[in-house]
């Protein structure tokens, strides 16, 4: 329980340094200069790749409410050995996000405007609303672990209102994911048929969902490896099936909605978009679910495998979707 | 009574006053590497007006004509529906108004608007979304916008939006000078800044493929479900969250007999 | 909502108001702002115009600016200088008949006859004639090129006005020296050329009065280029009328890169050809494509008649910065061949003039006799009145009816005249520019706009020259002579036809003149 705590320069750590001493530096430069200088972003290019990484990242650092919602809801407590871990993870993920999303304001001495100023009509509002709400629930998810150590009072009291935290710690990010999709439907003129529907805030919804639990299998095997204390990889299997389950009805309500909007015909046009599209698809959702349902999906490379291939599809669709928004055709 | 802009085409003759007043009166910089009239002028955050001369056919034969381009102050603004700090609003008096102190710097506005207008201060340190504002300190004093008062050749009329609206169909319809659209009249749900001209907005430039519905219905109809979902969903959480910790219970309940 | 509900609403004090004066009220204005209450909208920051800040649209006199074509060879704008007076409109509508008169959408073309009397008229110098200097000077810096100059008759009456001398101060002498010093090999006169106008204009009049030729009357001066596309713009139907002789600066073209380089053995190709004008029409004539009669007597498509035209200000900038004071130069004389001048030929310089001078030789073409007293002071053609009419009277032939305008607005009234028929004129003079040449648009800038006190001071300047003069008819001119002798043979000769005439074409399609009513 009480070993020492040390702290070992490994070549890992030494990049890993040098790479948070770079980001600092940059981030000073991106403050004192302006966006222009530093982004090279324009008025044709008003969010850049940058957006794409926003969302990459938001639906990502999710992962800790999808297992939240697993053990803490549902109370599925064969899952509880890797919440913390995933809510660990989805902490440092928003803390991120916050990070990144001030650099990219332009007006980050603004920042708390919208706590004042209210544009409820906008899907920003609400991803900026349950995104701060949830990142200091998520303190005082983290907290509880935390003071366990320290005080006892202290934990007593967050234990009784832990409750009421944990159910809005799975609810807020609904809410969020799924208003990042929102924010595109304003746009349906710009964005590619392929992407652009009404449906928007559910399949960014739903995605961030299944690629929850993707994430945190990756994670557990990962730091298992590392930190050496595994967990049960039955655990993970039924984790992962449960992902896959869910991006079968994604898959269905994708096909669902392309038939519906009468979109089918830009499939296989062979641009970029359509080809965009298919690898998304492909790699991203048919792969993945195939492995997670073949017997080579309960082996922990093919839970890797998944894992990686399934958080690709998600950091792809991440870039596709602002592309051709941002190219103002 | 909301206020509007009729630009009729066919008389500019593209001296490019407008974009000067516009310049003067927003005290905004000249820069000789981006014209504010020319052949392929860009709106930036120190143009926000510009007149293009656009070469097109007519009747088999090449003319010119001239396009001054501005924000059209959408009567339903896309943007002021995603700003989420409300620093873009729509005045009653028709101008969208975009108030620097209150943005954030998201660049939301930019993506949104269907006619790309807003640009950015991408040199700024503390930069600001910059557009035009239609004058509207002019406007509430009663004065026209300063670009539509210094027009020589009354292309730009100022005044009411249903008078202006009505006058311009009168136009239009009136013989075969002009072509039957007028622009802003249902683009993006309406706008207080209308076109009219003798050759089609397609060829003019115009991007022509922009929804008749008002932009902010598409997310309106996700966001209204809002409070619903979290009610709803708050609800349902609390209730699945205590049915499996009491069927949890029961279940080691079970286990310990 | 009236002016008088729109000041009482200015005084209420509203929440913006209120704030607005709380934001400027140090520590609290700063908390205010910074607690978000502060709505401050962009922009509106700057000034217009008193006539623009007026409740709604209203009429006014004067409201925004000319279009300006961007490749125009003659005038250029400087938004940034640009305050949106209204001037450069109210002389281009109202005093030269250009913008307004044709009707809109506008066709393929920003109407300008060049003339640049707007940018006489800009307060802030927002307009200014197109620079040249640049090519010049990097001609005068190139050995291998012979680098000849022109001098039009108006320029030695207003050059010395931009080195602070007196309205018409004539400064002849000193110009031609300050051009030797920057450079120039040769310096001629434009009223050489002048000269040679007549002999083909005054010649070609004969014709049409005695019926030898077809060409309709009256017949129509064609000397100034403001005036010419003008005149293709908004009376193509009346170009039959024009003289067919081309303007001195293009006759002087010609002929330094044929007869002088001919006679001196000079390879045409080196000779870089400027002229010194008052006038920025004379950059767009320069440019026109059928201007290269050297060229093809030569058989050289590269050989330009003039090379560079530079107005009596670009020319006050280049002797300014080269540092030579105009007033403390010599008066030198122009370089033989093509350097005599009459004063016949001094005249074109103001309204009246080409006509005065044509008269003067048409006299004696017809009779053969020495032209009398009166003839030499034509008092009706002098002056600054719109249209000028007069009778000359020639023995043996009958009465020749004349007038002279300036100013294109009068023009037109004289125009629609001819159009209707009801025009009693043999010969009509016609200058773009109100006072003609001496107040073109590439003269100083002395008065703001242009006065016709100092128009007066530079024409009284040139006839006082004239009066002093021993040759006073263009046909006198002995280099003129010589030139016909040795080159030319006679007036409308077939190879003066080659090289001193030429067509002018209708630019009716390119904008729709509305109707006069």
């Amino acid at each position: 329980m009480t070993k020492k705590w040390s702290f070992k320069l490994t070549p890992t750590r030494k990049i890993l340094i040098a790479l948070v001493i770079m980001s600092l530096i940059l981030a000073i430069y991106r403050l004192a200069t302006g966006l222009g200088i530093s982004t090279n972003l324009n008025d044709k290019w008003p969010w850049g790749l940058w957006i794409g990484f926003d969302l990459t990242a938001v639906a990502l650092a999710g992962a800790g409410y999808s297992i939240c919602f697993l053990v803490h809801v549902l109370h599925i407590e064969r899952f509880k050995i890797i919440a913390r871990r995933a809510l660990l993870f989805s902490f440092l993920g928003y803390i991120f996000v916050l990070a990144t999303l001030i650099l990219e304001i332009g007006r980050w001495d603004n920042f708390w405007r919208p706590f004042i100023s209210w544009g409820i009509h906008s899907p920003m509002f609400e991803v900026y609303m349950c995104i701060s709400v949830y990142t200091f629930i998520q303190l005082i998810e983290f907290a509880e672990i935390f003071v366990q150590k320290f005080s006892l009072t202290w934990y007593r009291r967050i234990e009784k209102v832990m409750p009421v935290v944990v159910i809005l710690g799975a609810l807020l990010p609904f809410g969020h994911q799924a208003s990042l999709g929102a924010i595109y439907l304003i746009v349906p003129h710009k964005l590619h048929p392929l992407w652009w529907s009404s449906l928007l805030p559910w399949f960014f919804l739903i995605t961030s969902f299944f690629v929850g639990p993707a994430i945190g299998a990756i994670e557990a095997l990962w730091s298992g490896k590392i930190f050496n204390s595994n967990v049960n990889i039955k655990i993970l299997r039924s984790l992962i099936r449960i992902s896959g389950g869910i991006m079968v009805a994604y898959l269905a309500l994708k096909v669902f909605d392309l038939i519906n909007r009468n979109a089918f015909q830009y499939l296989f046009t062979g641009g970029l978009e359509s080809s965009m599209f298919l690898l998304e698809m492909v790699a991203g959702i048919i792969l993945p679910v195939v492995i997670c349902f073949s017997p080579w999906g309960t082996t922990k490379t093919g839970m890797v495998t998944f894992g990686i291939l399934t958080v690709s599809g998600v950091v792809l669709r991440g870039q596709d979707i602002p592309l051709p928004v941002l190219n103002g055709e | 009574m909301s206020k509007a802009v009729l630009v009729d085409v066919t008389k500019c003759v593209g001296c490019g006053g407008c974009t000067v007043a516009c310049k003067m009166w927003n005290d905004l910089e000249f820069d000789k590497s981006m014209p504010s009239h020319s052949e392929n002028p860009k709106l930036t955050s120190k143009n926000w007006t510009t007149v293009t001369y656009q070469k097109v056919n007519k009747g088999g034969k090449q003319v010119w004509r001239f396009v001054k381009e501005q924000c059209l102050h959408c009567e339903d603004p896309a943007c002021a529906s995603v700003c989420f700090s409300k620093a873009i609003k729509k005045t009653p008096q028709g101008p969208v108004v975009y108030y620097p102190n209150l943005c954030v710097g998201c660049r939301y506005c930019m993506v949104a608007c269907p006619f790309d207008i807003p640009k950015y201060q991408w040199e700024k340190v503390l930069p600001s979304i910059t557009k035009c504002q239609m004058c509207v300190t002019k406007i509430k004093k009663g004065e026209a916008p300063a670009c539509t008062s210094v027009c020589p050749t009354n292309a730009l009329t100022f005044g009411d939006r249903d008078k202006l609206l009505a006058f311009a169909k009168k136009k239009i319809e009136n013989g075969d000078k002009y072509i039957k659209h007028i622009y802003g009249e249902k683009e993006a749900g309406g706008t207080n800044w209308f076109y009219i001209s003798d050759v089609s907005f397609k060829e003019l430039g115009f991007p022509t493929n922009i929804p008749k519905e008002p932009l902010p219905h598409y997310t309106h109809e996700y966001l209204k479900l809002t409070p619903t979902v979290f009610i709803g969903g708050g609800a349902l959480f609390t209730a699945l969250s205590i049915y499996t910790r009491r069927r949890n219970e029961i279940a080691k309940e079970k286990e310990g007999k | 909502m009236t002016v008088r509900e729109g000041f009482e609403r200015e005084k209420k004090i509203t929440r913006r108001r209120f704030l607005k004066i709380l934001s400027n009220m140090g520590l609290v204005g700063t908390a205010t702002a910074l607690s978000g209450c502060s709505s401050e909208e962009i922009g509106g920051q700057g000034w217009l115009p008193e006539q623009y800040n007026v409740a709604g649209a209203w009429p006014t006199q004067v409201r925004g600016r000319v279009p300006i074509d961007p490749a125009s060879p003659s005038v250029v704008r400087n938004d940034e200088k640009c305050v949106l007076c209204g001037q450069c409109l109210e002389v281009c509508q109202n005093i030269q008949s250009v913008f307004g008169y044709y009707e809109l959408p506008v066709i393929n073309d920003f109407v300008c006859v060049n003339c640049g009397q707007c940018i006489l008229w800009c307060p802030t110098s927002s307009i200014t004639e197109k620079h040249d200097t640049k090519k010049v000077k990097e001609a005068l810096a190139d050995p291998n090129k012979i680098v000849v100059a022109q001098t039009a008759p108006a320029t030695r009456v207003g050059l010395g006005e931009e080195f602070a001398l007196p309205a018409g101060t004539w400064v002849q002498g000193q110009q031609v020296a300050a051009l030797r010093q920057l450079g120039f090999d040769k310096v001629f006169d434009t009223v050489f050329a002048a000269d040679l106008t007549i002999m083909e204009e005054g010649t070609e009049l004969i014709q049409r009065l005695t019926g030898k030729s077809n060409a309709p009357l009256p017949q129509l001066t064609s000397c100034c280029p403001g005036w010419i596309k003008f005149c293709e713009y908004y009376y193509p139907d009346l170009i039959p009328n024009l003289s067919s002789a081309k303007s001195p600066q293009q006759m002087f073209g010609a002929m330094v890169k044929t007869y002088y380089a001919k006679a001196n053995h000079i390879d045409p190709k080196k000779i870089f050809s400027v002229s010194i004008m008052p006038c920025t029409a004379k950059k767009f004539e320069a440019q026109r494509p059928e201007f290269n009669s050297a060229g093809e007597y030569w058989k050289n498509e590269n050989i330009r008649d003039v090379d560079a035209v530079l107005t009596t200000r670009e020319l006050a900038n280049l002797i300014k910065k080269a540092g030579i004071d105009l007033t403390q130069l010599p008066e030198e004389d122009y370089d033989p061949m093509l350097g005599e001048g009459s004063g016949a030929g001094l005249i074109f310089g103001n309204t009246g003039g080409v006509m005065e001078a044509a008269i003067r030789t048409a006299y004696f073409f017809l009779t053969g006799k020495e032209s009398p007293k009166s003839v030499f002071n034509l008092k009706a053609v002098r002056g600054l009145n719109g249209v000028k009419e007069a009778e000359v009277n020639i023995p043996d032939w009958g009465v020749l009816r004349i007038a002279v305008v300036h100013g294109l607005k009068d023009a037109r009234t004289v125009m629609e005249a001819i159009r209707r028929g009801t025009a009693p004129y043999d010969f009509v003079e016609i200058m773009a520019c109100p006072g003609g040449c001496i107040s073109g648009g590439g003269q100083p800038r002395t008065a703001v706009p242009p006065s016709d006190e100092v128009r007066r001071k530079r024409i009284a300047s040139i006839y006082a020259k004239d009066t002093s003069y021993m040759v006073r008819e263009s046909h006198e001119n002995r280099e003129v002579l010589a030139l016909y002798e040795n080159f030319l043979e006679h007036p409308l000769s077939h190879i003066s036809h080659k090289l001193l005439h030429t067509q002018y074409t209708s630019r009716a399609e390119m904008l729709k003149a509305k109707e006069m009513v």
